[in-house]
């Protein structure tokens, strides 16, 4: 699987590469969620948390810490693109 | 002969595991039924429910279906003649003396098993009380063969009569009915195959030994008793991360009142070996009705292991990721479609203490979220919603959370002979402390 190339990071695409793993994988058709929508509140649990931090680390090759599991980076899929691109900085 | 087309709905995978499972305990008539229980803040018309189920069975028969496997052999299934001649199941309506007496009469509803193949899979109960504090109220109560349809189906079941209630005289679901059963997996056999292959080697491996449980050694099983309780407080945890609503952590947290059951008992410090049921429904929408649309993952972990909540955490938030990452819980699913082809008393031998009826150390679920959908019910507000599943003597203890509004759920299920009262109190002030819960008014 394609890492990219981790220092040109778009926080754009990346947050929309989340988006649409979280839509295609996760969420029902009818319901998909927005860069910005918070994620728990549209449904997502332990084990779909989980299925995203896979997907990081195969799309981007690292997995997150536990210590980095927290709101500010998780809490919405461009949460997690800022992360990604601090961390690939 | 009647020449009414009969409509036929398989049983999928964790349909089928439930099947088997009671199979393991034909001899002692043990019961697989399992309550959605619903307390609304005023008295409930039968009539209005009654009239609301009529025309679901319109749209859809399998609440008044029967269990069939064709002779000499065939895949388990629902069976349901055309609309004309079916039976709407039973919408029971009693007054009880004291609101104290409901939890005697959802007992009694636990343990008077629903024969399937006889009788419809479900049926409904309202239960009214006065009480001074609230005045009149309702309970209702859904009550199921567990094969039928797992929390969530029964959660959704109830959104729809509830939708059809309030749609009564107009189109429901804007005239397209949802989806009431999942469709087959459209792999391909070869594929599903080889994740069925994949899935049994896992499980064969996954524990050398036969699970202990508090069941294990108990021959004359007792009557399936539960004990609910209702708590408020947030979930917390670190950087506005609420851990403990991580399954991982309550299932940690479970786990350690356990070990303290165990370290009482003097069990062995075996592994415990844990089934966790995974959703398989795209989140944001109701999803399916009927099916258990589950697989699962098995947590392992020692009783010693749990005194560090911690690090027991992350041990099983890494066997639940490794798990993920090698598609075993997909594979589980996929392998779990292939029982179909078995006789019932095949169905689990890639489970290690299947011989001997250990099958798990205890039962754990976490349930989630009552739906907005249920918020309000036949006119009246939904005050709480829980669930309450048999568990068979072995484990012969399950512990189940959900949370409806701003009340957390716990209800611990356990069979008479395996647990005591006292136990399972201690377990229920275990969870409570350790989520930092306060009993709910």
């Amino acid at each position: 699987m394609s890492t990219g190339n981790l220092s040109r990071l778009d926080p754009e695409e990346v947050a929309k590469a989340v988006t649409d793993f979280i839509n295609t994988t996760i969420m029902a058709r009818s319901r998909p969620v927005r860069p910005d929508d918070d994620l728990e509140l549209a449904g997502l649990d332990s084990m779909a948390l989980l299925k995203v931090l896979l997907f990081i680390e195969a799309r981007y090759g690292f997995w997150m810490p536990d210590e980095d599991l927290v709101a500010e980076n998780i809490r919405t899929a461009r949460a997690f693109a800022a992360y990604i691109c601090r961390r690939s900085a | 002969m009647s020449t009414t087309p009969v409509r036929r709905l398989p049983l999928r995978g964790a349909d089928l595991v439930l099947v088997a499972m009671q199979a393991l305990w034909k001899r002692e008539g043990v019961s697989n039924n399992t309550l959605m229980i619903v307390q609304c803040d005023g008295p409930l018309d039968p009539a209005r429910i009654a009239r609301a189920l009529e025309r679901f069975l319109g749209v859809c028969p399998w609440p008044a279906a029967r269990l069939r496997r064709p002779f000499p052999w065939g895949p388990l299934h629902w069976a349901a003649r055309a609309r004309g001649p079916l039976a709407a199941p039973l919408v029971r309506h009693r007054h009880l003396s004291a609101p104290e007496a409901l939890h005697v009469e959802l007992e009694a509803e636990l343990n008077t098993a629903i024969d399937p193949r006889r009788e419809p899979p479900l049926h409904f109960s309202i239960l009214d009380s006065v009480s001074e504090a609230t005045g009149p109220q309702s309970a209702l109560v859904v009550t199921w063969f567990h094969p039928l349809m797992d929390p969530r189906g029964g959660q959704n079941l109830l959104a729809h009569l509830a939708h059809l209630d309030e749609t009564d005289g107009r189109a429901p679901w804007g005239g397209a009915p949802p989806a009431f059963a999942t469709d087959p997996d459209p792999r391909p056999l070869k594929t599903r195959g080889r994740l069925g292959r994949q899935s049994q080697r896992y499980m064969r491996a996954l524990v050398p030994v036969s699970p202990v449980s508090p069941g294990t050694g108990l021959m004359n099983p007792g009557r399936v008793r539960f004990m609910q309780a209702s708590f408020v407080g947030d979930d917390h945890g670190i950087g506005g991360v609420r851990t403990t609503r991580e399954v991982c952590w309550r299932l940690a947290l479970v786990g350690r009142t356990m070990a303290d059951l165990w370290r009482r008992r003097g069990l062995p410090d075996l592994p415990f070996l844990v089934p966790v049921s995974v959703d398989l429904r795209p989140k944001g929408e109701l999803g399916a009705t009927f099916g258990n649309v589950l697989a699962f993952h098995f947590a392992r972990f020692k009783p010693s292991e749990t005194t560090d909540m911690a690090t027991l955490t992350r041990i099983l938030r890494d066997q639940m990721t490794d798990a993920l990452r090698d598609g075993q819980i997909d594979a589980s699913a996929v392998a779990m479609e292939f029982l179909k082809y078995r006789p019932l008393s095949l169905m689990l031998r890639d489970l290690p203490g299947t011989a001997t009826r250990e099958t798990f150390s205890f039962n754990f679920a976490d349930l989630g979220d009552v739906p907005p959908a249920l918020d309000k019910l036949f006119g009246r507000r939904v005050v709480n919603a829980y669930h309450a599943p048999s568990v068979l003597p072995r484990p012969g203890v399950g512990v189940f959370f959900n949370r409806c509004g701003i009340k957390n759920n716990l209800v611990v299920s356990w069979v008479e002979g395996a647990m005591n009262e006292e136990e399972v109190t201690r377990i229920v002030e275990g969870v409570r402390e350790g989520m930092r819960w306060r009993p709910a008014r």
